[in-house]
């Protein structure tokens, strides 16, 4: 970077790290605006020089060690003091943060993590949000990294909790779109004999006491081997069922599925003959208990040593955690979830054994003291409000702000209470009041509901002779219409013909002697009856060639419901989706100009996803959720030959 | 062994070696089968460590009893007592050490032994069945030094009280006699079906199981399984099992009592069930506890079946060994 000649870099940095220190020693940000008006040179030359001067003043005090938390803190405080007089870079600040978190330890990034807490409002203001939203958000995942999921708990809570106050609901940055699962979580066990930590510590104590403590061999002291016997057999099956609850996507295969029932059974028969007891404890010592080791118990990561498998079978918060998995993957499994892939259904016997099973460990929930019926009904509650999530999910979460709608009208003054004669419709108008208006318009239509249904206007049902009226004129040998131009003829026509002669002709139901070979014949037969007993008025031209429009219009429908409904008109499956998303691949990006995506949702699907494969899935269903019931095969293969994917669109149309 | 000797098998009785590794069982057929313990509970433990690694016929008629003494196994088959050695046993050697006979009024008939307990405080072993009286054997000698005659019907168990040197008897006629060992006379009866709280009359009033643990007695049967506090004689709290029981234990705060129906009850001293917990065997008869090695700490239990079910955790069946 090379400064104009009026304007010296070095200098203006150095004057600016002067003020700066001064400012800090005031806690005031005063030194700085005036330094910054006395500079020559324009706005950005000296806005970049100050954000290079607090750098370097906050670097200074890091280096210097000695300086405490407070003095970091106030630094930035003048730092968000200048952002808002409008002479540094609004990024400055978060800049400022993320080296002082990256360079401290973490008992003081703590300190200064509260401070971050406080000033929420700030970064949610105007002048923050837009540009220092991602500093927060890599700052924040910088800091997790660094914490120890198991041990720094409630560090870890407060800046989740810190993040869900910074985004709005909407922010889908923090989203598992694609439902995707945790694989890393692997629960490691002792899988095969040689590995058992018995036989291990068998070895090593023996070792132990011949090489090293010569003398104290034959002393009783040395560790006894474990000391309970162990059912290894329940153990592997036991932890073998995690992988299931890791990867649920294993049920969906035959053979992971097979085994996974048989353990499960072997489980929950273990869980349900093994009842646990909560008499021993009394009243007392469990109130002692609770308050001593408070009433939160938490599984950072199951042990699964052989030797705890006993303790962990009598231990209820355990027995719960693993009745909740299995509730959590059956919930997974039969629920609707978008991106399952199309094999993932489950067959009938596999929807029976869930349900039967899901029964059972409901039941084993509520036995599990104590206050396991509370318990039970409350993982029910969560687990049916998580199909809410599901659902919101499966719709391409939605904003949960609701769009005010266009015309707004001017909110009348509301009568305190409402008159009853009002309510009850026995107003001057008689008008009874729904609350709404259109509900109100739709309920004073009428009155009298039987009034109403009366009406001549619903009444859908045609006359006889408006009906017939065609078919006499034809059936008339003066007209010389030739049979198979009849509308009699019209399998349609005798359709309705025969529904309304059975609604309206005595004559439908008169036995008759005459026997018809066809349902033409037999029309053609009541069509010359009814003739008689109409009255001769003779219908005019037009009047026919309005029944034949009304016909043809008739034989249309019929033909496009009878016809098997064209692919194009169809809407786009997921198993399609997939297909299409693996032959685009990389070359997504082309659809997606001619979908119509902005740049923004497109930025969004780079940066959810690696894999093009998946991308170009995105793409897609985020195609689907926009357009709705309108996103067919047809303006989906329109867009693929517009985008010159024309061996997919052909393709598509083939199957 | 066929297909349908296994179908129509009892276990009668169980026995667990000193070093408690081994397991001895003993069944209808008089064949006393010992499994391997150590290698059931094994990580690498397969179909085949779950089969006896010993079968042998011992007696005659079915085993009714087994005991371990610290060297040796005793098996009471038809009339007689057999002494096999634990080390001869594990070295696959089915020689008996000794066999004795238990001195009956009459030659003619052949009474079956349903009972054997030590004394240790004088070494005596102390046997009671089928001819009502009790025998007591000098361990040392091998020789029957007193006979304790009062029950009216054959003996179906017995239990030791240490402290006091009191042997109790429970039998088919009901009643559950208390002895003085030292003097071998009778110091009190407790005729269980004549009180009204644990009368079953449906079942008789035969007591088929006794325990003792310092001033409580278990007894069960006919009559239902009840707690008896001795010093006062009297039940404290009667259980709600249905069947009748053929065996109880009492393991800290825990009564496992075992009897008609495929299940272990686990019954606490208050009177209340709090716990059945499921096995293979349609009836079971006996229950052992294996405390003398806490590595394999387990309770087993067998019944009318060739599967004697092995409980690592005595919550849930782990495992069956198999004749």
């Amino acid at each position: 970077m090379s400064p104009p000649s009026h304007f010296d870099f070095i200098e203006a940095r150095d004057k600016f790290t002067v003020a700066t220190k001064n400012a800090v020693d005031t806690r005031n940000c005063k030194p700085l605006t005036t330094a910054f008006s006395h500079l020559p040179g324009n706005e950005t030359e000296k806005k970049a020089t100050l954000d290079q001067a607090l750098r370097g003043v906050l670097e200074e005090q890091i280096v210097n060690q000695k300086v405490n938390v407070d003095d970091f803190l106030s630094l930035i405080y003048i730092s968000i003091d200048g952002v808002t007089e409008g002479i540094c870079s609004a990024t400055t600040p978060f800049l400022l943060l993320g080296d002082v978190l990256d360079c401290l330890p973490l008992d003081q990034c703590d300190k200064i993590f509260s401070f971050v807490e406080e000033n929420v409002s700030t970064w949610k203001s105007n002048t923050f949000y837009s540009a220092g939203k991602n500093y927060l958000l890599r700052m924040c995942n910088d800091l997790l990294r660094r914490l120890s999921k198991s041990q720094n708990t409630v560090f870890c809570g407060r800046i989740q909790l810190f993040l869900a106050r910074l985004f709005p609901l909407s922010e889908k940055s923090g989203l598992n779109l694609q439902s995707q699962f945790n694989l890393d979580n692997i629960t490691v066990f002792n899988k095969n004999e040689q590995d058992s930590t018995l036989g291990q510590q068998h070895t090593e104590v023996k070792e132990e006491g011949m090489d090293v403590e010569e003398g104290e061999m034959g002393d009783e002291d040395a560790p006894a081997p474990s000391s309970i016997p162990i059912d290894y057999n329940l153990y592997r099956k036991f932890w073998t069922l995690q992988d299931y609850f890791r990867n649920p996507v294993q049920c969906y295969d035959k053979f992971s599925w097979m085994t996974f029932i048989k353990y499960s059974d072997e489980a929950l028969a273990v869980f349900k003959s093994f009842k646990l007891d909560d008499m021993q404890a009394s009243k007392k010592k469990l109130e002692e208990m609770r308050t001593s080791s408070g009433d939160h118990v938490y599984f950072a990561k199951f042990l699964t040593s052989e030797k705890l498998m006993d303790l962990q079978l009598s231990d209820s918060n355990f027995r719960r955690h693993i009745l909740l998995q299995y509730l959590i993957l059956f919930q997974y499994l039969k629920g609707q979830v978008k991106f399952k892939s199309s094999s993932c259904v489950l067959n009938d016997d596999q929807s029976l054994w869930i349900e039967d099973t899901t029964k059972l460990v409901y039941q084993l929930l509520k036995e599990i003291p104590p206050d396991g019926d509370k318990f039970g009904s409350m993982v029910e509650h969560i687990l049916n409000t998580e199909e809410n999530w599901n659902s919101w999910k499966n719709e391409g979460c939605p904003s949960f702000v609701k769009e005010r709608p266009a015309e707004t009208k001017p909110i009348r003054p509301s009568r305190k209470r409402q008159a009853p004669e009002d309510f009850l419709g026995k107003g001057p108008d008689r008008k009874i009041l729904m609350g709404n208006d259109e509900l109100t318009r739709l309920w004073n239509l009428n009155p009298d509901n039987m009034e109403a249904c009366k009406s001549e206007n619903r009444e859908f049902m045609p006359s006889l002779e408006d009906f017939f009226e065609e078919a006499i004129e034809q059936a008339d040998p003066a007209n010389m219409v030739e049979d198979e131009y009849k509308v009699v003829r019209n399998s349609n026509y005798g359709w309705r013909a025969l529904r309304l002669l059975s609604r309206r002709s005595p004559h439908f139901f008169q036995p008759t002697n005459q026997q018809f070979k066809s349902l033409a014949d037999y029309l053609e037969n009541m069509v010359i009856k009814l003739a008689k007993e109409l009255p001769k008025d003779i219908p005019s031209e037009e009047i026919k060639t309005g029944e034949e429009d009304d016909d043809e219009n008739g034989d249309n429908l019929l033909k496009d419901s009878n016809d098997s409904p064209s692919i194009q008109s169809k809407a786009v499956t997921n198993s399609q989706m997939d297909e299409i998303a693996a032959k685009l691949g990389s070359q997504w990006k082309t659809l997606a100009d001619h979908l119509e995506m902005s740049d923004k949702e497109i930025r969004v699907i780079e940066s959810d996803s690696e894999d093009v494969d998946l991308q170009a899935k995105m793409l897609l269903v985020a195609w689907q959720d926009r357009e709705g019931s309108q996103a067919t095969m047809e303006s989906l293969v329109t867009a693929l030959n517009a985008a010159g994917f024309n061996n997919i669109a052909d393709n598509l149309s083939e199957t | 062994m066929g297909p349908v000797e296994l179908l129509h098998m009892s276990v009668f009785s169980q026995s667990f070696s000193p070093c408690g590794r081994y397991l001895a069982a003993g069944n209808n057929y008089g064949e006393i089968a010992v499994f391997s313990l150590s290698a059931a509970l094994s990580p690498d433990a397969s179909e085949r460590s779950q089969k006896p690694i010993l079968n042998f016929t011992a007696h005659d008629g079915p085993v009714f009893s087994l005991l371990s003494t610290e060297s040796h196994l005793l098996s009471a088959g038809n009339g007689e007592i057999s002494a096999w050695s634990w080390a001869e046993l594990i070295k696959k050697s089915t020689k008996a050490a000794w066999t004795r006979k238990p001195n009956y009024e009459t030659s003619l008939e052949i009474p079956e032994i349903n009972a054997m307990i030590i004394n240790p405080k004088d070494n005596n072993l102390i046997v009671g069945g089928g001819d009502n009286n009790i025998h007591i054997m000098d361990m040392e000698t091998g020789t029957f030094k007193s006979v304790l005659k009062g029950h009216t019907d054959y003996i179906h168990c017995l239990s030791f009280k240490e402290r006091e040197g009191e042997i109790l008897s429970g039998g088919e006629d009901g009643a559950v006699r208390i002895w003085d060992s030292r003097t071998n006379r009778p110091v009190h009866c407790i005729e269980v079906f004549k009180y009204e709280e644990c009368a079953r009359p449906q079942f008789g009033k035969w007591i088929s199981c006794l325990a003792t643990d310092s001033d409580w007695m278990l007894c069960g049967g006919g009559p239902s399984l009840s707690l008896w506090h001795l010093r006062s004689m009297s039940p404290t709290s009667v259980f709600p099992l249905s069947g009748c029981q053929r065996e109880a234990v009492s393991y800290q705060d825990l009564i496992m009592s075992v009897g008609e129906g495929p299940y272990v009850s686990h019954c606490l001293h208050g009177g209340t069930v709090k716990a059945q917990i499921p096995c293979s065997p349609s009836s079971l008869n006996t229950l052992a506890l294996n405390l003398k090695n806490t590595e394999h700490r387990v309770m087993t239990v067998g019944g009318s079946s060739h599967q004697i079910d092995v409980f690592t955790n005595f919550s849930y069946r782990a495992l069956s060994l198999s004749f």
